[in-house]
């Protein structure tokens, strides 16, 4: 691991001092101790060097048993030349300043001083709790591996290396946050990235000026570049053999010990758009599930704006059929359209925000609630008519075919846009709005690379964006990555 | 100062554009048009039928409303007088979605037709695929008599009534595109679809199927109205009417109109006394070559290819297992449809001095420019005086499902 000090810390630099008691009062006074319920010291007299020393750690994070077996019992009893032959712990690292140990025992290690030693040593005993590695639940698949991240650096970056093995695949750690100082692991193939995305990566990261950044999720904002765009230019995924997917393209992830999902760089339109499940199901298969899905983009951001557009300025185009229907079902309805449909996919969010928040034992209530009272009775009360339910279903249903929450946002407030945009200038207002849209879509950037590429602008790659190829076609790796090695598979 | 301005911004581009907007039920739908003269010159009784929106809809209440609404007003011309109509009709009278317009038989036999359509093609509310319906009586009579039984809404009647009898060739596909089409082009007969709700007195039970128009058809129970034959319109004027055989026969020979197949009879040639009864449908377009001579007369050589299958053969003449029987049947089928195609060609000839086949399109390409094509005269000139031979020729001769029919002896032993 490669540790990026900061330089503030080389200021305030306080060397250890040789005398144990000093110590000893100093981190008493750093820690508070007495008042610090969980802080823990322990002092005891070596047997190989006869001195004492005293072992500070928070007996939260850390594991008792560990400490009792592989630090206190060697020190006390075994003998030797030196302190690494006698303490069988598997990571041992010698501190020189105060503010280095301070940290350490923060991230959980157990730091031994010695009298007349300059030197510290921090032993990593720590044991945070998390949740066991379980099934991926927002972004499930049915054929394919289950498992998701959890909230353990170690366990993530071992489901990672359970699927990747490759010696250059580098887990490098950067430190984040002033006032509780958490480490970011930057996961990514040495020999493959290119050296310009990643030192980019490690500089932003670097200028984060912040006391924490608790988890990934806060990190995904502070390393994004538009933080008011609609569009998310970081992928955030709970599935392991999709980030190692994104690694072995060449993209880059980021990893903490908090979250339970990781973070992907640099990312296209097509990261948000398919799922892991694609390439798994056989070329056919998943690329209908693609065309569904590019149904649903359609449907859920197009079909309420089409309806209010056409409905409202062009009478002409609704088969007469359809047209006398809808015209008979709103004969009593009091509202303007395009109100009756706000109505209805406010609504809708309405159950979604509420489905979300709502304790799990009553969440059969809500669907009693949302159908029967918004589609049945709204429609019997003459409130809205029947066909608006089925546009507000149509598109609220296909919204969740969208498999990325940030895309799904996107495109949720994207249809607002569209409905009023159809609202005030008929098909013509929502097409140019569309075309605006992506003109502005089109201009976006995730760490230089444009948001539609492979497409537009053309680049070299697997040609894996709408559709998919047969996987043994796939040729290239994505060559907007400018990575070192592109080929994937020689003709 | 740069917020409020987009504030200001966005509002002015909700309310500019909200401005033509209009709900669907703040507007009556008009499915059909009359038009009918009055006393005064240049004034028409304009009738429009608007569609009930709420008949046949499930979950309305309103089930005692009639399906249509008919109003008839007086107007110089189609649009103006929608507006007139709101006196009586209570909300915006949208004119896109009319599906016919029907015209008087008066009205479109006088020299002022012409401009009363006229209208019709200026305003884009009125589609150019509008069909255009001659009618015997008046045309609000024939709007107010028409009352279907089972499609009581009229686009639901006006569709598949027009559509079905289109593709038997009773009637032609009358669209005032093609009507503006052909009359701006001054050469051809424009078709318009007949009917009436008018029965006539002189009902001829001895014709021949298919040799009616509409409102000679003897017809016992049902809606009184009846879809048959054409009315030929010679440079936006009407002269004539074709009866149901003649209108097919024009729609097998002009290119432009397509129909699907229809079933005709001819008499048996074996036994004269029975008719045999035979599936006529058309394989691909007729073959059209016009040699252009430009002092002699010229010659046009037609081709027809078709299909006929035999449905049945009341005889019971063994047609199938005889060759020279089958070839008698063939010979008799195609001389009887080569003769009243040569009977309908010598009438426009003769009678009506212009083709009703839009035969015009094939002589254009012998011309440099539309100059030297008007000089030429297709329809005074060229056409009367043409040399037309028609060939007819049967592509596959079907017998149904059936080889041998029943044997008569065997039955009655």
């Amino acid at each position: 691991m490669r540790q990026f000090k900061k330089s503030k810390d080389q200021e305030k630099k306080i060397k250890i001092n040789k005398s144990l008691s000093k110590n000893i009062d100093e981190m008493k006074e750093t820690f508070s101790y007495g008042l610090n319920k969980d802080f823990c010291m322990r002092t005891l007299e070596v047997k190989f060097s006869e001195y004492n020393a005293c072992l500070f750690y928070y007996g939260s994070i850390v594991d008792g048993e560990r400490i009792n077996t592989h630090i206190i019992k060697p020190l006390l009893e075994q003998t030797g030349d030196k302190l690494s032959n006698i303490v069988t712990i598997e990571n041992l690292e010698e501190v020189t300043d105060l503010e280095k140990a301070i940290q350490n025992v923060n991230s959980g290690k157990a730091i031994l001083f010695i009298d007349n030693d300059e030197i510290a040593y921090a032993m990593d005993v720590a044991k945070f709790e998390y949740r066991a590695v379980s099934k991926a639940e927002n972004e499930s698949v049915i054929k394919g591996p289950q498992d998701a991240f959890t909230e353990s650096l170690n366990a993530n970056i071992s489901l990672i290396r359970k699927q990747l093995h490759n010696h250059q695949l580098v887990n490098e750690a950067v430190q984040v946050g002033e006032r509780s100082v958490n480490e970011v692991n930057i996961l990514y193939i040495k020999d493959m990235v290119k050296d310009d995305l990643l030192s980019n990566l490690r500089e932003r990261l670097e200028n984060i000026s912040i006391d924490s950044i608790r988890n990934i999720e806060v990190l995904e904002q502070h390393l994004e570049e538009r933080p008011y765009s609609l569009i998310p230019t970081i992928l955030y995924t709970e599935r392991p053999d999709k980030a190692t997917a994104f690694l072995e393209d060449g993209y880059i992830i980021l990893l903490m010990n908090t979250s339970s999902a990781c973070l992907i760089v640099p990312v296209t339109f097509w990261s948000f758009y398919h799922s892991p499940e694609d390439r798994y199901l056989r070329f056919l298969y998943g690329n209908f599930s693609r065309a569904i899905r590019l149904l649903c983009f359609y449907l859920t951001t197009m079909i309420s704006a089409t309806y209010v557009a056409i409905a409202n300025f062009h009478s002409e185009m609704i088969p007469p059929d359809l047209l006398l229907a809808i015209t008979a079902s709103r004969e009593r309805i009091p509202f303007p359209l395009v109100f009756e449909v706000l109505i209805m996919e406010i609504a809708f969010e309405l159950i979604r925000e509420a489905g979300v928040r709502i304790p799990n034992p009553l969440g059969p209530t809500i669907g009693i609630v949302g159908a029967l009272i918004l589609g049945q009775a709204a429609v019997e009360a003459n409130i809205i008519s029947p066909i608006i339910v089925i546009v507000a279903a149509l598109s609220g249903l296909s919204s969740f075919g969208i498999p990325d929450l940030s895309m799904n946002f996107t495109v949720r407030i994207l249809r607002f846009i569209f409905i009023l945009a159809a609202a005030s200038f008929g098909m013509l207002g929502l097409i140019g709005a569309l075309i605006l849209f992506f003109m502005y879509v089109v201009s976006i950037r995730s760490y230089g690379v444009p948001f539609f590429s492979p497409v537009a602008p053309n680049f070299k790659s697997s040609k894996d964006t709408v559709f998919r190829k047969v996987l043994k076609k796939e040729y290239f790796r994505p060559g907007f990555l400018d990575l070192k090695d592109s080929t994937k598979r020689n003709k | 100062m740069i917020r409020k301005l987009l504030l200001w911004l966005l509002f002015l581009l909700l309310l500019g554009g909200c401005q033509d907007r209009i709900e669907l039920e703040q507007q009556s739908y008009v499915i059909t048009i009359g038009i009918d003269a009055t006393d005064q010159k240049g004034i028409y009784a304009l009738t429009y039928q608007f569609a009930n929106p709420e008949v046949g809809y499930s979950a309305s209440s309103s089930a005692d409303e009639p399906p249509s609404e008919i109003v008839t007003v007086n107007g110089s011309d189609l649009l103006s007088a929608t507006y007139f109509a709101n006196s009586i009709v209570s909300k915006q009278i949208t004119l896109d979605h009319t599906r016919v317009i029907v015209v008087s038989e008066e009205v479109a036999r006088s020299d002022n037709f012409l401009r009363i359509i006229q209208s019709a093609s200026r305003t884009p509310e009125i589609r150019r695929k509008v069909e255009i319906i001659v009618s015997k009586e008046k045309a609000s009579d024939f709007i107010t008599n028409n009352k279907p039984l089972m499609e009581t809404r009229p686009h639901k009647y006006y569709q598949s009534m027009l559509s079905r009898a289109i593709q038997t060739g009773i009637i032609p596909k009358a669209t005032i595109h093609q009507f503006f089409q052909i009359t701006e082009g001054d050469a051809d007969l424009f078709l318009g679809i007949y009917a009436t709700t008018d029965q006539s007195d002189n009902k001829d039970d001895e014709m021949e199927e298919d040799q009616y128009i509409a409102g000679e058809i003897p017809q016992k129970g049902g809606p009184p109205t009846q879809f048959m034959g054409a009315a030929v319109f010679k440079e936006g004027k009407m002269i004539d009417i074709l009866d149901g055989e003649e209108t097919r026969i024009a729609q097998i020979l002009n290119t432009t109109l397509d129909m699907d197949s229809f079933i005709t009879t001819i008499p048996d040639p074996l036994m004269p006394e029975y008719n045999i009864t035979y599936h006529y449908s058309q394989t691909e377009e007729p073959a059209i070559d016009i040699q252009y001579n430009k002092d002699k007369p010229t010659i046009i050589d037609v081709k027809v290819k078709f299909k006929a299958e035999i449905v049945a053969i009341p005889s019971l003449i063994d047609y199938t297992q005889k060759a020279d029987d089958r070839r008698t049947l063939e010979n008799a089928i195609v001389k009887r449809v080569k003769k009243k195609t040569e009977d309908l060609i010598e009438k426009s000839q003769k009678v009506y001095r212009s083709d009703p086949f839009y035969w015009s399109l094939f002589i254009r390409k012998h011309f440099k420019d539309i100059p030297s094509y008007e000089e030429a005269d297709w329809q005074n000139n060229i056409y009367p005086n043409a040399n037309i031979n028609v060939e007819y020729e049967i592509d596959k001769l079907e017998f149904g499902k059936m080889i041998n029919d029943t044997n008569l002896n065997e039955v009655r032993d």
